[in-house]
């Protein structure tokens, strides 16, 4: 399984932690007060609670069931209710590889992480969630035509290697848009809009408005 | 083997007395069967199964059927008997997780490691101080309808010493409870109660769970249960 772009950075400041998901493998995603980033699975091995309902407290995640911390070695050290116990060693959260490159966050719950190769200087816009299938979701966006005035139309490159990234290519002013499309359940997308370029505040404005037209285009075709 | 051979021949709650007026119906579920529960004036309250009637029984202010025609015998809370207790049947939450998980995460309030307080897979009777009579205690119980082994209806249910609240004041505290459990509820994986020995954790606080998996597995009582944590 390849790497998968689960999420941007700027949406996960510290101390928060958020739900992701590859394939089968359900994640907790967070990050620690001094900003070290962590992926694991989203299960509290005392009794299997979604850790990402959880709560970061300084450099651990603590459970919101019975509140166990475990630290970012994965494993508990604290059970509020036996202040005084040093828990067991065993007692660890399976964790996966996960690193930030530009702006995004990408997890790999197999291997090492290896970010797809992106322009060096793009920069992330916003994600957004679409509730169809993942074939779905970038035929959608392939076949919407996004426009920023007059002389800035974007084109359709199809030099990419990676079949779940679209890049849209603004010739005459030498910018892209570039679309990350991650599957996050049967029927979830997640599209992660990069940018590449100079763009104004309203063009990123009206790309991000696009994005969400491109959902409910695609949300319509398939109710 | 799913544990519905065990899990048929238990009573299981279906609905309050009362809820169900004469000459009315009400559709249910119970351990994935689909059942009817029918009120008129001359039968009283009858549960069916496709038109089969099942046994049915009135205890503890609600109505209690079974899938078996030789069920084991509805377990018995002594507290139900005493005349000066107020008995507060306190509706009925939807929870979409095994009714497994409702009975051990209710148990787990209990912060004590008596088991005795499970008289059936799916019930759980606990004991609390109670501050207007000291010599006595006040009984909360939740009795569970599995739907199937990932959904259940919690039907909570006591039996206090209490003159002063109304019943609206305990249902809506008792309610306010069980949905603040909900998302804790609905939210651990598996969705099935893991009963393999190795998920256990050998803490203190949990002699309650481990107790009650260890009960569950001797009786095969694994309807709602399931033997990975995957």
């Amino acid at each position: 399984m390849a790497s998968e772009p689960v999420g941007l950075a700027q949406d996960l400041t510290e101390q928060r932690v958020m739900r992701a998901q590859v394939g089968d493998q359900d994640l907790a995603i967070w990050r620690s007060e001094s900003s070290k980033l962590q992926a694991w699975s989203n299960r509290c091995p005392h009794r299997g609670m979604r850790l990402s309902h959880g709560f970061v407290r300084g450099e651990s995640l603590a459970c919101a069931y019975h509140g166990w911390h475990y630290n970012c070695e994965a494993a508990c050290h604290y059970i509020p209710a036996h202040p005084e116990l040093t828990p067991p060693e065993t007692i660890k959260v399976q964790t996966f590889g996960v690193l930030e490159k530009h702006g995004v966050l990408w997890v790999n719950v197999e291997d090492t992480p290896k970010p797809t190769p992106l322009p060096d200087n793009c920069f992330p816009l916003r994600s957004i969630t679409i509730h169809v299938a993942l074939n779905t979701a970038i035929e959608t966006s392939q076949s919407a035509p996004l426009s920023l005035g007059a002389d800035s139309s974007f084109k359709l490159s199809d030099e990419n290697a990676d079949a779940s990234i679209l890049t849209l290519t603004d010739d005459t002013n030498h910018r892209q848009v570039l679309m990350l499309f991650q599957q996050s359940g049967d029927v979830t997308v997640t599209c992660h809009i990069l940018m590449d370029g100079d763009f104004t505040t309203d063009e990123l404005i009206k790309v991000s408005r696009w994005s969400e037209s491109v959902r409910r285009l695609a949300e319509s075709s398939t109710s | 083997m799913t544990g519905i051979e065990y899990a048929k021949d238990d009573w299981y709650p279906v609905a309050m007395v009362g809820e169900v007026p004469n000459g009315s119906e009400k559709e249910t579920q119970l351990l994935g069967t689909r059942i009817t529960i029918i009120a008129d004036e001359r039968n009283g309250i009858q549960v069916s199964e496709r038109g089969y009637k099942l046994k049915t029984q009135v205890a503890f202010d609600h109505i209690w059927t079974t899938l078996s025609d030789n069920p084991r015998t509805l377990f018995a809370i002594p507290e139900a008997s005493e005349v000066e207790r107020r008995f507060v049947p306190c509706g009925v939450v939807r929870v979409k997780c095994s009714p497994l998980i409702a009975v051990e995460n209710f148990l787990d309030i209990a912060h004590f490691p008596f088991v005795h307080t499970v008289p059936a897979p799916m019930t759980a009777v606990l004991y609390k101080t109670c501050p207007p009579k000291p010599e006595f205690q006040d009984v909360i119980a939740i009795f569970v309808q599995p739907i199937d082994e990932e959904t259940c209806d919690v039907w909570p249910w006591m039996a206090l010493y209490d003159d002063e609240s109304t019943m609206a004041e305990l249902i809506q505290f008792q309610q306010l409870i069980f949905l603040q459990d909900r998302s804790i509820l609905e939210n651990q994986l598996p969705r099935k109660l893991p009963l393999d020995p190795g998920m256990e954790l050998p803490t203190r606080a949990d002699l309650t769970s481990i107790a009650y998996r260890r009960w569950l597995r001797k009786r095969g009582a694994s309807y709602g249960a399931t033997h990975s944590a995957s």
